[in-house]
């Protein structure tokens, strides 16, 4: 009821101005109205460009404005998923941030021009590229107690953990590549990569308790 | 090879560290507008939504766009006051 009597006294004065939830998902809902969705642009603009600029070294300006516009895409795409469980704007404003973000990600990636991250078949380049990692190279400085231990531990990564895992890994923790690209070259995506290498991390957690290897023992030795 | 031992003691880090009960990132994201607006509330996300919390500090990526979230809405009107 409010919000009618609001809208009716916006339209009294001749202005556009969302305050509630309800006004904002009416107005945002099919048929669309277009002053709601320029108010929301220019909210999202507003704070992408203080959230994003120490990511963009050029034409901030410009690359807000596109994630703005692919984000407004998305929340009147999605609009009737959004459950009135915080403000408006902080729910529209997590899906512009998180299109900036992606984007930002991709495009470090792009400009790397990374020659040996190709999924599914480039391997064996050296150990570290390779699905089996290496259990026999010592360095001369490690006693005979910690290249045990190592070995003890590869061999879990290297017989417990399934081919996709260890690729997983292998380009999250030794690569240092972004979840976001990752999970785009091995035709996945974050959430399923995540759990991927949780279900890893907790069968590596396992066999350490099954076979008594202490991980303060480990690092203490390393 | 030190890359190896290195890359150890992080993967042992962070497998010990393990919970059965993680979130994975799309739980994060769905509940992520309302930790962000108890947080700038000044309420405590971290206890009302510990799951969510353990994610953040887990996912890089996740926590980058939490961290990102909350400077743009302190710069949004609805927040500034």
């Amino acid at each position: 009821m409010n919000s009618m009597l609001n809208w009716f006294k916006r339209r009294l004065k001749g202005e556009a101005s969302y305050e509630t939830n309800e006004e904002w998902i009416e107005a945002l809902t099919e048929p669309v109205d277009e002053r709601a969705v320029e108010q929301l642009r220019g909210k999202l603009i507003r704070g992408l460009k203080p959230a994003l600029h120490k990511y963009v070294d050029r034409e901030l300006e410009q690359f807000v404005e596109d994630v703005a516009q692919d984000a407004l895409l998305k929340i009147l795409d999605n609009i009737e998923s959004f459950r009135g469980d915080s403000k408006l704007i902080t729910w529209a404003m997590k899906i512009a941030v998180r299109e900036g973000l992606t984007e930002l990600r991709r495009k470090k990636y792009d400009d790397s021009s990374i020659e040996d991250f190709k999924y599914p078949d480039e391997e064996g380049r050296n150990e570290l590229t390779s699905l089996t990692f290496a259990t026999d190279l010592p360095d001369p400085g490690e006693t005979a107690h910690e290249q045990m231990m190592l070995k003890r531990v590869l061999r879990i990564i290297n017989n417990d953990l399934t081919d996709k895992q260890k690729k997983a890994i292998h380009a999250l923790m030794i690569r240092g590549h972004s979840v976001t690209i990752v999970a785009e070259q091995m035709n996945t995506n974050r959430n399923a990569l995540y759990k991927l290498v949780h279900d890893a991390r907790m069968r590596i957690k396992n066999k350490l308790e099954l076979e008594g290897i202490d991980p303060d023992e480990l690092f203490n030795k390393m | 090879m030190k890359i190896t031992r290195i890359f150890i003691k992080k993967l042992v880090t962070a497998a010990t560290k393990t919970r059965p009960d993680e979130i994975g990132c799309d739980d994060c994201f769905e509940q992520l507008h309302e930790f962000a607006e108890m947080k700038l509330e000044g309420k405590s996300p971290e206890e009302a939504m510990p799951l969510v919390e353990d994610h953040l500090k887990r996912c890089g990526e996740c926590r980058e766009e939490y961290e990102a979230l909350l400077e743009a809405l302190k710069n949004t009107q609805a927040f500034s006051e």
